[in-house]
């Protein structure tokens, strides 16, 4: 019941604000939505420590049935979904965008957690479907309508640009479903592994083609990345924030639960493609991150990188790559989310997030966003005792120890990628971070540091960021005794 | 054990976020966490070398995780044994002496409690490594010492040459370290665990594919050339001055550039076993040793002398492990110990001299040793042991250093007599090069304003600006404490081979030590030829107009834009446009195809505009349609 709660608590109150709080003042709904997300993330936390579940009949017909359910894949990635609304929405009692009422902006942040917590429960293909695709209206309307308030037609592109992308994937992925449940006669997640084993090997190459591909325009996998940029870019900063703590991992752990560990075979097959992909994606955002000149796009293709890491990793098919993954997965959701929240932050005071204008450095003026830009940085690098190191090193690991030849040389390439990271870590460091020194009476009128919900947002980030870092052992072993259960590694 | 290897590690670590934590409170409680927290790393390192090392293979394990895969173990242990204790103790005294330096030195600037916490947090990486008993605990330690580095090289970061020497400095030593996490990566695959024991079992035993062995170990040789500053990676560590004085000592004495020489000191029996990367060693830190030896001479600024110093001398302390794989692990060890105390004395000596003559050219410096006895003395003993002069404990070191060497050598082993060569000329240009540095900073007064020193002042005005312009009247106490410190380590620390901790493999062989104290005597008496009697710097008038070129490493720097900045920006740019102009607008293709089919159709529905050949198009595909429904099987 806990899990049903989860999922419906943020959609019903999300649909809602958008139908029906228009009359509400910003006060107001920056408290319902604080009150919301508070309450979804108790009830969340309960349903994960009671590893409670729902099941019951739904469409019969198509071996579908209305089935939540939270295992050690999930529970870490629902508990990023419920904070990080909650951060969102602490963010947002202070920070609201133009272009729309603040019940719409509040109320589409939490249709997407509502749907989020959907996917990332759902033990239902067609359920994970739907919820989806729950999340992409209230999506596309939070980078269209509430986007960058300067330039109107980068807002319609960079909208338009994400609803074709994910709905182009979603079909594939739709098709691939549906292949499934045709061929299978069930849709029930725990069911369709062993009932696909049974298919032959072209429908399960199929099935693994459409599934991989549709969800790898959402992760996003070069060469289906472009919408990403874009989309990051003129979102408002919680939308920014969402679309990376969240909808990214939507896709990785789509990934994950559908053709990898339910058409493992059809997988098998294509899985030198993935990997070949995603390391070509580690050097390809890497390499674009040390000439991009707006500090936001730089940002998301350097999430392009990451997600190479993670794609990298579920190739190999070993349980240390999918712990690997997993591991990358949160510790990307943290990082990016921290650094969109203070680059956010700092184009809201900027205007613009463009690096070829000379700004006073952040170490100087405004100390607060300065830590928490290098924290981040730091961590975005792999630098060990952070959370970014340990899905990296572990994905070189798994890459270089499963053996093959081609996934031996995508370590190798993959190592270098993390020289790539340092490299332009350290170039926006230098161009924001450091700086002359700057007369007093200018530190003044450079205007505020981080306020107080920012800097609670960052220092909570901060501090996970650190904890992820120097203990990794509880979110390994989660995912380990997960992955054992589903009959992966040891 | 456990609990002490734990204290030494959590103090200076925690000691870094209470000084971030405590930075508003001004100066005084960062500066007493810190020189506290400094205290308590040293007395735990005091109190295990008292207690004795842990017998092999009994380790304390610090944490353990879970296993990751079919096999591959991550222990997480640290190791408690005779020469772990000895670094640890040496590590632990220099670094309370940097932050008792620090509170003099930089008691002007108003991030004081930053650099504090910052030298904790590099403090608890190098224990970790110097402790660690796991490969991944090593390369967490590794990584987290190169961004500690970088943020202490540009703590002064409102000068643009400090901000980009640490960009310098974090990119070349990753650069290298590709190939260290690599090689941890390939060590830990075919051993099934990261633990030493473990690694050195698995690859040490015969039948093992010894190509892949090589790979493993010349890949990690990789990492610690760019963490030591070796060639081909050596010119980031000359430009790392442009940090504060107290974390160049750090920095150079005891941490960062040693740390790779007692990395493969524990893991020299793979090195013993592989003759390629034995060769790839020996051959970077021989070229390294004496072309580091020949710059050094020839610096314009007298910190910068000593950076190339620290570059020869950690070829030094790589050589016997080149030459000799496990048997020169001991001298090796023995030498970063002895090496920590010395250049740790010399670089809190220059800080205190560069005060006085407000900047560290060596014009600047002439004759300001004069100025306090003590300086003057902890700062000879420091040239002294630097020279390797016989008892100094760097003269003890590096005698055990070339005695493995050479009875390598003696073996017919040809990267040994490569090794042994290069040790040999590198004790010449070491002694003329401490020589000179004595010189200088002992010049008579008379000597300060020869026109040849102006000439060298146009050429390089001084490099390391500090933020306090008033020289000091005196050595301050927490100044005299440190020197002190540091002179008895330099003076006696080479007692520490009666406690038989270190096993430097057998006693000195003294025709040997005959034969380098004779070419010390011909690098010191060349100096003291060239400077004809104090009134000219001898670097002056053996590299006179050159020196800029010295100056500029042999402008390897422009090598590196060149090799390595330069093409990867072309490529980047490139792909940027590719990104751009192929692979968005080959997704957007299909967006717009839709697009105009849509217009298309609109148009069709439109009666104003009578339906074109598109319609037979249109027709065409539902006939095909059709037929294709009706023939379906």
């Amino acid at each position: 019941m806990a899990l049903i709660l989860t999922v419906l608590l943020p959609l019903c109150v999300g649909g809602w604000l958008v139908a029906g709080g228009r009359h509400l003042q910003r006060s107001a709904v920056g408290l319902v939505s604080l009150v919301t997300s508070v309450v979804t993330a108790a009830v969340a936390i309960w349903g994960v420590i009671a590893r409670s579940s729902f099941d019951r009949a739904w469409l019969p017909d198509l071996g579908s049935r209305l089935h939540l359910r939270v295992d050690g894949l999930s529970a870490p990635l629902v508990l990023l979904t419920v904070g990080i609304g909650i951060l969102v929405a602490v963010h947002g009692l202070t920070h609201v965008p133009e272009g729309g009422r603040p019940s719409t902006f509040a109320g589409s942040l939490l249709v997407v957690e509502g749907g989020a917590l959907g996917v990332f429960l759902a033990g239902d293909a067609l359920l994970f479907f739907i919820a989806f695709e729950i999340v992409l209206v209230p999506m596309w309307a939070l980078i269209g309508r509430f986007g960058d308030p300067h330039n109107e037609a980068a807002r319609k592109d960079a909208a338009a640009r994400f609803a074709l992308f994910t709905i182009g994937g979603s079909t594939l992925m739709l098709l691939g479903i549906i292949l499934l449940i045709v061929r299978t006669g069930t849709a029930d997640l725990t069911l369709l592994p062993a009932a696909v084993a049974h298919l032959p090997h072209g429908t399960q190459l199929l099935a693994a083609t459409l599934l991989t591909v549709g969800l790898a325009v959402k992760v996003p996998v070069w060469p289906v990345h472009t919408w990403l940029p874009p989309a990051h870019t003129t979102a408002p900063t919680a939308g920014s924030v969402v679309l990376a703590a969240i909808l990214l991992k939507m896709g990785t752990y789509g990934l994950l639960r559908l053709p990898v560990l339910t058409v493992s075979n059809g997988f098998h097959s294509i899985a030198p493609v993935v990997a070949v992909c995603g390391v070509i994606g580690i050097i390809w955002g890497g390499l674009v991150c040390l000439v991009e000149q707006d500090l936001k796009r730089l940002i998301a293709y350097s999430s392009v990188a990451h997600m190479g890491f993670v794609a990298l990793a579920l190739s190999t098919g070993t349980a240390a790559g999918f712990r690997a993954a997993a591991y990358g997965n949160v510790a990307h959701g943290v990082v990016a989310a921290m650094l969109f929240f203070i680059v956010g932050g700092l184009k809201e005071r900027w205007g613009n997030a463009d690096l070829a204008t000379a700004r006073a450095a952040l170490r100087e003026t405004w100390p607060r966003f300065g830590f928490a830009l290098i924290l981040g940085l730091a961590a975005s690098l792999g630098l060990p005792g952070l959370a970014g190191f340990w899905g990296e090193f572990l994905s070189v690991y798994a890459a270089w120890s499963s053996g093959t030849t081609l996934l031996r040389w995508c370590a190798v390439i993959a190592a270098i990628g993390t020289a790539l990271a340092a490299a332009y870590a350290l170039r926006v460091a230098r161009l924001v971070w450091v700086g002359d020194a700057v007369p007093v009476e200018r530190v003044a009128a450079a205007g505020r540091d981080a306020d107080r919900s920012e800097m609670f947002v960052l220092a909570v980030l901060g501090v996970v960021t650190v904890l992820l870092g120097i203990i990794p052992a509880p979110l390994l072993t989660v995912t380990g005794d997960a992955l054992r259960a589903l009959g992966v590694g040891s | 054990m456990k609990a002490l290897l734990w204290v030494a590690i959590l103090a200076p670590a925690l000691a870094s976020p209470l000084c971030l934590a405590l930075a508003r409170r001004g100066r005084m409680p960062a500066a007493l966490v810190a020189v506290g927290s400094g205290v308590i790393a040293l007395g735990a390192s005091v109190v295990a070398l008292l207690h004795g090392p842990v017998a092999a293979g009994a380790d304390a394990t610090v944490g353990t995780m879970p296993p990751l895969d079919a096999g591959l173990r991550i222990p997480l242990r640290l190791d408690g044994s005779g020469p772990v204790l000895v670094v640890l103790g040496a590590v632990t005294l220099v670094s309370l002496c940097v932050q008792l330096y620090a509170t003099s030195y930089l008691r002007t600037d108003d991030r004081y409690p930053v650099f504090a916490g910052t030298v904790g947090l590099f403090t608890a990486a190098m224990i970790l490594v110097v402790t660690s008993s796991d490969l991944i605990l090593t390369l967490v330690g590794w990584e987290v010492m190169g961004w500690c580095s970088y943020l202490l090289i540009g703590h002064w970061s409102r000068k643009e040459s400090a901000r980009r020497a640490s960009q310098k400095a974090f990119l070349v030593t990753r650069f290298a370290d590709i190939g260290f996490v690599l090689g941890v990566v390939l060590l830990a695959t075919g051993a099934r665990s990261t633990a030493y024991g473990d690694v050195l079992s698995h690859w040490g035993a015969p039948g093992v594919n010894g190509t892949l062995r090589a790979a493993a170990v010349i890949l990690l040789i990789l990492g610690v050339l760019g963490k030591s500053a070796q060639i081909p990676f050596q010119d980031w560590l000359p430009d790392a001055m442009e940090g504060p004085t107290p974390a160049s000592a750090l920095i150079h004495a005891a941490t960062m550039v040693a740390a790779g020489t007692f990395v493969l000191a524990r893991l020299s029996p793979l090195l013993g076993e592989s003759t390629a990367a034995r060769a790839v060693l020996g051959i970077s830190v021989s070229s390294t040793m004496i072309l580091s030896g020949v710059l050094a001479f020839g610096q314009s600024d007298i910190k910068r002398l000593l950076a190339y110093s620290t570059v020869s001398q950690v070829a030094i302390m790589l050589s016997p492990l080149a030459a000799a794989g496990v048997a020169g692990s001991g001298p090796a060890s023995f030498h970063l110990y002895a090496h920590a105390f010395f250049k740790a004395l010399l670089f809190l000596g220059i800080g205190w001299l560069g005060l006085v003559g407000g900047g560290t050219a060596a014009t600047a410096l002439r004759g300001t040793a004069r100025k306090s006895a003590l300086v003057q003395v902890s700062f000879g003993f420091g040239l002294l042991a630097l020279a390797g002069l016989p008892f100094v404990v760097g003269g003890l070191s590096k005698e055990h250093v070339v005695g493995v060497a050479f009875d390598a050598a003696r073996e017919g082993d040809w990267v040994a007599i490569v090794v042994l060569v290069a040790l040999l000329v590198t004790v010449v240009l070491t002694a003329a090069y401490s020589t000179r540095a004595w010189l200088v900073v002992m010049a008579p007064d008379s000597g300060r304003h020869g026109p040849e020193n102006e000439q060298v002042v146009a050429l390089e005005p001084a490099t390391t600006g500090d933020d306090h312009h008033a020289p000091p009247s005196g050595v301050d106490p927490a100044v005299a404490v440190t020197l002190v410190l540091l002179l008895i380590g330099t003076v006696f620390g080479g007692l520490v081979l009666l406690t038989k901790l270190l096993d430097v493999n057998g006693a000195i062989d003294w025709a040997l030590t005959g034969v380098t104290v004779v070419l010390i005597i011909i690098g010191a008496l060349a100096a003291w030829l060239l400077s004809s009697g104090w009134s000219v710097d001898p670097a002056v008038r053996l590299v006179g107009p050159r020196m800029p070129l010295f100056d500029r490493g042999l402008g390897v720097d422009g090598l590196y834009l060149a090799v390595v900045a330069v093409p990867v920006l072309a490529l980047a740019k490139l792909v940027r446009t590719v990104d751009d102009h192929v692979v968005d607008a080959t997704a957007l293709t299909g967006a717009r195809s839709i697009d105009w089919l849509g217009r298309r159709g609109d148009d069709i529905h439109r009666p104003e505009r009578p339906a074109t050949g598109l319609v037979w198009v249109l027709a065409a595909a539902v006939l095909i349609g059709a037929l294709g429904v009706l023939t379906w099987h």
